[in-house]
């Protein structure tokens, strides 16, 4: 029993080592840690306000108490939308509030009332833009967000690019790392010393958490104290959903590091696995705008998970038990990259 | 053991590595082809051969790096299978030199030292003792990334002696390093296997493997020959010499000759041909010359002769 707490202790200092060395380095390389702070705030400036997009597949509830045939005629026939039939508001409000429907349109004598998810602004316009083209006269309309909060598209774009900056960086700057350990030899050397290839990788991931966390919070001090994007839930919680994508990122830069020899290689993965997560995976528009034939791919990028668990947290004050499928998600492309990761450096023996 | 006498290959205990008919393919090319070579404990070992012969898959094999596709192979006592229960003995210097240019020397020593466990006064004095070695001691608050080529073998050398290992895998340690400093590696080589460790050395400079007890000629991933650098010599067919200056060429050739020496004559002189330097009084006394010069063949010579062999040359 001695033997295994003495292998266990020892196999900690080996991964403290490694997090050290990693942190040493990241520490001196003044332009890296320069990007991963003040990129967040560069890329939100550049892209925040500026995105829209068409949508199809949106689930809208339909409340219809009479008075209103014209509008529920033109509502009907619009195709972007699949229509629910509903005998009461509240049934409608209920549906949006379990994220079942995009947005509900009650209509009665006199009156339409339209009920929004706040958390998807391009939605809401949607729905807005329909109804009004639908009146047949000058009416006003009620418009009822759900979370109680107009939401403008920064506040919905705001969670998800969180975790967008940290996956990139991550991602890059964590292939870059293991492709410079297998150039300049040093993992070779690692294979000839008692360090595993897990403690390796687990040493990387302590490393790179510190620098995670210094990420993480710079981004969400700026999304939420500059940009006005409300924090209901915990900011703890937010926190763990960015720490857990970005080990992710790392497991999956370590991988994919073994399929390119120079740095400039790396690079080419950005186009094949960047940008497949920035335009398939709901970070700057909701995943119904996005063509259904091509939506199962997003359900295989981590970043579907991680948009949908920080807009919950932050935006509906969702707690962790609440957005657990998400977690346990990214926890699954976690794992897988930890095994491929690790059995990748393996396949080094030859 | 006499220099003269090729050294067996004998497995037996005091062998630190024993490999027998390993075989290594890389797709069709047979990169090791049935080598058999055994290291004893407290060698300085010398594996020569030709680009591409199969020393550095050898070497790489010997810490698990390459999964063998034939043969046996036991290291420091267990067998190649189980060689990470005693992978924190062996010390692994590759060609390239595994070193972080973005931290200091200290934190390369120390990042080292941590992933064998040597922590706190005794890691401190390691360092200091390794630094002062490679005479980097003034250099250690610099970044490693700042230090010319052969600074940069010598931290790479320092690290890999960190852990005091009892098995020492050097892969053409001493590339652009300066010949005063070279002397200063090999003295304290010397005192590694003085103290019980083995050394398997891997160079292209023949001063050096001069200085080896056993030097191993591998070609075509087998070994060829094995022996000390004069016992390798013997094998190349090269034998010392004493070059003479005499009155009268002719009647000295034939007086060697007819008492069975080679004598070749060289301008105005003679090259006698010797099998051991034992032989010089005889010829001394026989040819009486104005002048000599004694002539021993180098390792550089058996090894071109060697692989001159091998191309049918």
């Amino acid at each position: 029993m001695i033997s295994i707490f003495e292998g266990l202790d020892a196999s900690l200092d080996r991964i403290l080592a490694v997090a050290l060395r990693v942190i040493r380095q990241l520490k001196r390389d003044r332009r890296t840690v320069g990007l991963i702070t003040f990129i967040p705030i560069f890329l939100m400036v550049l892209f925040g306000y500026a995105l829209s997009g068409d949508m199809s597949g949106i689930c809208l509830g339909l409340v219809d108490e009479g008075g209103q045939e014209g509008l529920r005629g033109h509502i009907e026939g619009v195709d972007d939308f699949e229509i629910l039939h509903l005998g009461s508001a509240s049934d409608a409000e209920q549906l949006i509030e379990e994220g079942r429907l995009n947005g509900a349109i009650v209509l009665g004598p006199g009156q339409v009332v339209v009920m929004l998810d706040g958390s998807s602004p391009q939605i809401a316009t949607s729905l807005i833009n329909l109804v009004r083209a639908g009146l047949e006269g000058p009416m006003p309309l009620d418009l009822r967000y759900i979370y109680g909060y107009d939401l403008e598209m920064m506040d919905s774009v705001g969670p998800a690019v969180l975790g967008l900056v940290v996956f990139f960086f991550t991602f890059i700057v964590s292939a870059v790392s293991f492709l410079r350990e297998r150039t300049q030899g040093s993992l070779e050397k690692f294979v000839a010393s008692p360090l595993s290839r897990p403690e390796m990788v687990l040493g990387y991931l302590l490393g790179f958490s510190v620098f995670t966390v210094i990420q993480s919070v710079t981004t969400l001090v700026v999304v939420v104290f500059v940009f006005g994007v409300p924090m209901y839930g915990s900011p703890i919680t937010a926190l763990a959903v960015v720490l857990l994508l970005g080990a992710a990122a790392l497991v999956m830069g370590a991988f994919f590091s073994n399929f390119a020899k120079t740095e400039f290689q790396v690079v080419q993965f950005i186009p094949l696995v960047i940008l497949p997560q920035v335009v398939l995976t709901g970070v700057w528009w909701p995943l119904q705008s996005i063509p259904e034939s091509i939506r199962p791919v997003s359900s295989i990028l981590p970043l579907t998970y991680s948009s949908e668990a920080l807009r919950a947290v932050m935006l509906k004050g969702a707690s962790l038990c609440e957005i657990m499928p998400d977690i346990f998600a990214l926890s699954l492309f976690f794992a897988i990259g930890f095994l491929a990761a690790t059995l990748a450096l393996k396949r080094e023996v030859g | 053991m006499s220099d003269d006498i090729l050294i067996q290959n004998e497995a037996s205990n005091d062998m630190t590595v024993a490999a027998r008919d390993l075989v290594k393919r890389f797709g069709q090319l047979k990169v090791l082809d049935g080598l058999t070579i055994c290291i004893p404990r407290g060698t300085t070992y010398c594996l020569l051969g030709p680009n591409g012969s199969g020393k550095t898959t050898f070497i790489r094999s010997i810490v698990g790096l390459i999964r063998l596709d034939g043969g046996e192979m036991e290291v420091l006592g267990r067998p190649i299978s189980r060689v990470r229960e005693i992978i924190s003995r062996i010390g692994y210097m590759t060609q390239h030199k595994a070193l972080y240019p973005d931290l200091t020397l200290q934190e390369n020593m120390e990042f080292y030292a941590s992933l064998y466990g040597i922590k706190g006064a005794r890691r401190r004095a390691r360092i200091d003792e390794l630094l002062e070695m490679v005479d980097l001691e003034d250099h250690r608050r610099r970044l490693a990334g700042d230090l010319s080529g052969g600074m940069y073998q010598r931290l790479s050398l320092a690290c890999t002696l960190i852990h005091d290992p009892d098995l020492l895998l050097l892969d053409e340690p001493t590339v652009g390093v300066d010949p005063r400093l070279r002397r200063t590696f090999w003295e304290y080589f010397e005192s590694l296997t003085d103290g019980g460790a083995t050394i398997l050395i891997t160079t292209h400079l023949m001063d050096e493997a001069e200085k080896c007890r056993i030097v191993g000629y591998m070609k075509a991933g087998r070994l060829e020959a094995e022996g000390s650098p004069v016992a390798i010599k013997r094998l190349a067919g090269l034998r010392p010499s004493i070059r003479l200056w005499v009155d009268d060429s002719k009647a000295t050739a034939d007086l060697l000759a007819s008492s069975g020496f080679e004598v070749i004559e060289s301008g105005d002189a003679l090259d006698v041909f010797l099998d051991s330097f034992n032989d010089a009084r005889t010829v001394l006394d026989l040819a009486r010359p104005r002048d000599l010069k004694l002539v021993e063949p180098t390792l550089e010579e058996a090894f071109l002769r060697l692989s001159d062999i091998g191309r049918g040359g």
